[in-house]
């Protein structure tokens, strides 16, 4: 249930525009106002698109949270295929 | 009255954001293949259209997922995505043709999902911008989880096409269906940027040929194994339903590596159903 709800933050900060804004601000709170465990919560803070892949993040709520940042698709396949 | 017109197109946001990143003649060949559908769909003179199409986490969400799920709303709005390049649109619904849909559906044993509010994302925005790019005809999208195990089956995914494609014979109005999604892709997975050229072209051939038998043979699973957004070929499939006896012509196929995406466009059309 934890991937749920790991997958509903960040499909709330792609969707959410006052949600993208808290996360930009405030990280630490935003990740506050859900039931991450440590690995996730840390993953989600650090942008760590690998880890957040091997959670179990779909790709299609993990590219489009990358592209908020303008990750180069390069950097993002070279991220989620790290250890596959 | 006939399905007024039918089309199938793959829908890779690379067609408008990452435009230049394509090979020159391959993003020409598309161009003219959406401008020749453009003109076609104008010539039908149609009064509304039918999206049978996919998303991407716009709608659906793991909190409740439909297999199906058919708009009702009086309009839409898209696209959401502030990296698409296309203007936030407002199109009109159909909430009629929807009603009327469901009925039908319900009283023949399939029943879909449906929602008064949707918001539109590339999925459906970019068929919309190259084919209707007034945004002036209503819609009516029906969106396909193609997302979240388990999918519907390619016989279900049949079988509506069949009955939605009832609906819209018996209606007087002159309606157009346009299937997007596929043809093969990966998108965000780690084989982004796989093609499966073979498994697209042998698709498109039983599309061309109308044969229901060897299209209905598919498995939702195998469409899987040719990567995730492959699954979008459900869409495909239920326009075969929709039309009953038909036959496909191939408007331009082209595995291109920087959408990530095989990128079909097929013209369809009925003959004596």
């Amino acid at each position: 249930m934890s991937t749920y709800t790991l997958q509903k933050a960040i499909r709330n900060i792609n969707r959410r525009p006052d949600a993208r804004t808290e996360f930009e601000s405030a990280p630490e709170a935003f990740a506050a106002r859900y039931e991450l465990s440590a690995a996730e919560k840390s993953a989600l803070l650090a942008r760590d698109y690998g880890a957040l892949y091997r959670l179990g993040v779909h790709g299609l709520l993990l590219r489009p949270f990358s592209l908020l940042r303008a990750v180069p698709e390069a950097d993002y396949l070279a991220a989620i295929r790290r250890d596959a | 009255m006939s399905i007024a017109f039918a089309c199938a197109v793959s829908h890779a946001p690379g067609i408008v954001a990452w435009r230049d990143a394509a090979p020159v003649e391959q993003r020409d060949r598309l161009y003219a293949g959406l401008e020749s559908l453009r003109a076609r769909l104008a010539a039908a003179h149609l009064d509304e259209l039918v999206l049978f199409t996919c998303e991407h986490w716009t709608n659906f969400f793991l909190d409740h997922i439909s297999p199906f799920c058919i708009g009702r709303a009086d309009k839409y709005v898209g696209p959401v995505e502030p990296w698409l390049k296309i203007a936030k649109t407002e199109i009109a619904g159909d909430p009629e043709l929807a009603t009327a849909m469901l009925e039908h559906c319900y009283a023949n044993d399939l029943e879909p999902g449906f929602a008064f509010e949707m918001e539109l994302d590339h999925g459906t925005i970019i068929p919309l911008h190259f084919l209707a790019p007034d945004f002036k005809l209503p819609i009516v999208p029906v969106m396909f989880n193609t997302l979240a195990a388990p999918q519907p089956s390619v016989r279900r995914a049949f079988a509506l096409g069949r009955a939605l494609g009832e609906v819209i014979r018996r209606s007087p109005r002159r309606i157009g269906v346009i299937a997007t999604g596929g043809m093969s892709h990966d998108p965000g997975e780690r084989n982004h940027g796989a093609i499966d050229e073979a498994l697209d072209r042998e698709f498109l051939a039983a599309m061309s040929a109308g044969d229901v038998e060897r299209i209905t043979r598919w498995t939702t699973h195998e469409f899987a194994a040719a990567g995730a957004g492959t699954i979008e070929l459900l869409a495909w499939v239920a326009l075969a339903g929709a039309l009953g006896r038909f036959r496909g012509e191939v408007v331009a196929y082209e595995p291109v590596r920087p959408w990530a995406t095989g990128m079909g466009l097929m013209w369809l059309e009925e003959h004596g159903s």
